[in-house]
């Protein structure tokens, strides 16, 4: 009634996107539809009032979002989608939690039966991700909170040392993987990669393509380039979004979008001409990139800055664009990140703790958006790399 | 004396609106954009803040969360009051520049506290994020504005604006100019300067507050941004001088101009972090305002 139901129904939506493995298909969809509507995404739980699941999440993830569920102020919507979900009932799904947002008395009795929240005592680990460090306490710790320990740092200062998990709900991050750190500042003295899993026996999304040709599936070479551009396209907007440079990563998703939509060879080629010529052209966005992500020690493959990979996917998707009226059928199995076979993501995980000891909060975002792991490409057995 | 008050909280709102406006405008995706998205944006961001409900994280330091989010709000407001909006300021200080820059440093203030009262990691590392910008930006801005301060021999907002009958300052001193442009960016921790509340930190200072508190810091947050806009008219586009119009209308003018221009800055260029900037700012745009303030100070001596 009165003035709250008519804020409620004019308010603005801001959902918080969290993907399961196997989420990849409906969070385009999903991403696609928000930005058809208008939305912006939220960062944390604290600017969403929506929380959007793609996939079904496996254990680790379904407790993440828990936390994060029980993070976000009232009123708040949930809204739940299978790996299969159809763009129809995305759009009635998301429009169930319009409607859900809007309806004062029902968003009164959710927040009159919300229980307080309940803090996980043992800290970090079970904070689903959004990283409530705190400051761990060992004698009369406050609220049963540990205090930080306290260690020498890269410049000699003795500085607090937290320990938080950077994913599995975070903005631009691979769905999945969770990177736990040991902190000190805004620099990582330490990182351990593991993945939490969802429901095992699916086939990545981007690998499709050439999946299915090497399980003898007529497929042709247009529709494998199409997704090949896709797939660089949505690493790219990652990129860029963590490079902090948010319309042209806009721009790289409403290509992404427009590919999967099937739009023709010619305007997508022209429009990712302009747009590739935008972002090389960007001097600052070279001066930052530039240097990120190498590592002087010998070992395993890598050992470009993203800057490098950032050009080469545009370069790619350029390639692959080329190529979308292909009907020649596909042969090879080179998906987009490597062959599909070999899961060229594994390799990548395999390397990431090594590039990111002793990089800056900022830097490891970028490390890792510029490799860009595929986890679906590893469900299909659980792995707990180091 | 009432009067000047009202209009100079009218003027700061009607700012903040369209520079929020227009930032939601350029922000939205092309698909929204053909149908008019955007525009619309702040008045439903405000709606959704004011029903949400509080939140808290564990152990918060609500207090300094409170100051901190009110002295956003409150700086840019203060600092509003030297600058004179066509005819006299609503404070004509005779040190109007020191308590200009001065409220600029109670931001500092603000967003340490904001950053460090939600006792969580990404705020707090927002928080260290915009001290490391202040060390890399506010000397070059300091030089910048004592540059102004030397070639009108005062440090009245006022005499200022009569000092520059004739040329303005940005034409006088156009590297000084220049860094007040990237400072007001980093000042207002906007655009390339706003990896404080960096994406890549899921938002960085605000990412722990909702409804009431968020929406306070969204407007300090703009109003920050509409006062260093201001600021640049007094003290390098020669005041309220022009033709034909009205002081009052030229000020607007001329601060929408550069409002317009720091808000499509963010949509144009990517972010700058400090960890590559600060180079550049100390060994680049030191020399260059202190080689300026040579120049001026040279040109002013009788």
């Amino acid at each position: 009634m009165g003035l709250s139901g008519w804020l409620m129904r004019w308010a603005s939506v801001r959902p918080l996107v969290v993907t399961g493995v196997y989420g990849t298909r409906t969070r385009l969809l999903v991403e696609a539809e928000m930005a058809r509507r208008g939305w912006a995404v939220a960062l944390s739980p604290g600017e969403a009032n929506l929380v959007v699941v793609c996939g079904v999440p496996g254990e680790g993830l379904a407790q993440a979002i828990r936390v994060v569920w029980e993070e976000v102020a009232g009123p708040r919507a949930l809204v739940e989608l299978l790996s299969d979900a159809t763009p129809d009932v995305v759009v009635a799904a998301l429009d169930g939690a319009v409607v859900a947002l809007a309806d004062e008395p029902g968003q009164r009795r959710a927040a009159a039966e919300r229980e307080p929240p309940s803090w996980p005592m043992d800290h970090g680990m079970d904070h689903g991700g959004m990283g409530h460090g705190g400051h761990e306490h060992h004698m009369g710790s406050p609220g049963g909170v540990a205090m930080a320990d306290r260690g020498p740092d890269r410049d000699g200062l003795k500085l607090d040392r937290l320990h938080v998990p950077l994913g599995p709900v975070l903005a631009d991050w691979p769905s999945g993987l969770v990177v736990e750190t040991v902190l000190q500042g805004d620099v990582i003295q330490q990182a351990t990669v593991h993945v939490v899993g969802g429901v095992a026996g699916g086939v990545s999304f981007w690998d499709e393509p050439w999946v299915a040709a090497l399980e003898g599936r007529p497929v042709t070479r247009g529709e494998a380039e199409r997704r090949r551009a896709a797939s660089h396209l949505d690493s790219i907007g990652r990129l860029l979004a963590v490079a902090g440079w948010p319309s042209a990563a806009m721009e790289a998703r409403w290509l992404r979008d427009r590919t999967l939509a099937g739009e023709s060879r010619a305007d997508l080629s022209r429009d990712h001409a302009r747009f590739a010529r935008r972002v090389r052209r960007s001097k600052i966005l070279a001066w930052m990139l530039r240097g990120v992500g190498t590592s002087a020690g010998p070992g395993a493959s890598p050992e470009e800055d993203v800057l490098s990979r950032l050009r080469r996917w545009l370069d790619r998707t350029g390639d692959a664009m080329s190529a979308l009226d292909d009907t020649t059928p596909l042969v090879g199995d080179d998906g987009p990140r490597g062959p599909v076979g070999e899961r060229p993501s594994a390799a990548a995980l395999a390397v990431l703790p090594r590039l990111l000891d002793g990089a800056e909060l900022a830097a490891a975002r970028l490390i890792v958006a510029g490799l860009d792991p595929d986890l679906d490409q590893l469900a299909q057995e659980p792995l707990h790399a180091v | 004396m009432p009067s000047e008050v009202l209009g100079l909280a009218a003027a700061l709102a009607a700012l903040v609106w369209g520079a929020a406006a227009l930032d939601a405008r350029l922000g939205a995706s092309p698909q929204s954009r053909l149908v008019g998205g955007g525009v619309a944006r702040p008045w439903r961001e405000a709606a959704r803040l004011l029903v949400q409900q509080r939140r808290r994280t564990l152990l918060p330091d609500v207090l300094l969360t409170r100051i901190g989010v009110l002295t956003l709000l409150l700086a840019p407001v203060l600092a509003a009051t030297v600058l004179p909006l066509g005819g006299a300021p609503v404070a004509d200080l005779d040190v109007g520049v020191v308590w200009f820059n001065a409220m600029e440093v109670c931001v500092w203030a603000a967003l340490w506290l904001i950053g460090w009262g939600a006792n969580s990691v990404y705020p707090l590392i927002g928080a260290y994020r915009y001290v490391a910008q202040g060390l890399a930006y506010e000397l070059p801005h300091m030089f910048a504005l004592i540059t102004v301060a030397v070639g009108a021999g005062s440090l009245r907002m006022t005499d200022i604006v009569q000092a520059q009958h004739g040329l303005w300052y940005a034409v006088r001193m156009p590297v000084a100019f220049l860094v007040y442009l990237v400072s007001a960016l980093a000042m207002a921790f906007w655009g390339p300067m706003g990896q404080p509340l960096g994406r890549d930190l899921a938002g960085g200072v605000p990412a722990e507050l909702s409804g009431a508190d968020r929406l306070l810091f969204l407007a300090g947050r703009y109003a920050v941004l509409v006062v260093v806009a201001a600021a640049a008219v007094p003290l390098f586009l020669g005041g309220g001088a022009g033709p034909l119009l009205p002081a009052w209308a030229w000020t607007l003018v001329k601060t929408v101009a550069v409002l317009v221009l720091l808000v499509v800055a963010r949509h144009r260029l990517p972010a700058v972090r400090m960890d590559r900037f600060m180079g550049f700012s100390w060994l680049v745009l030191i020399p260059l305002t202190l080689a300026q303030l040579l120049v001026v100070g040279i040109v002013v001596l009788p």
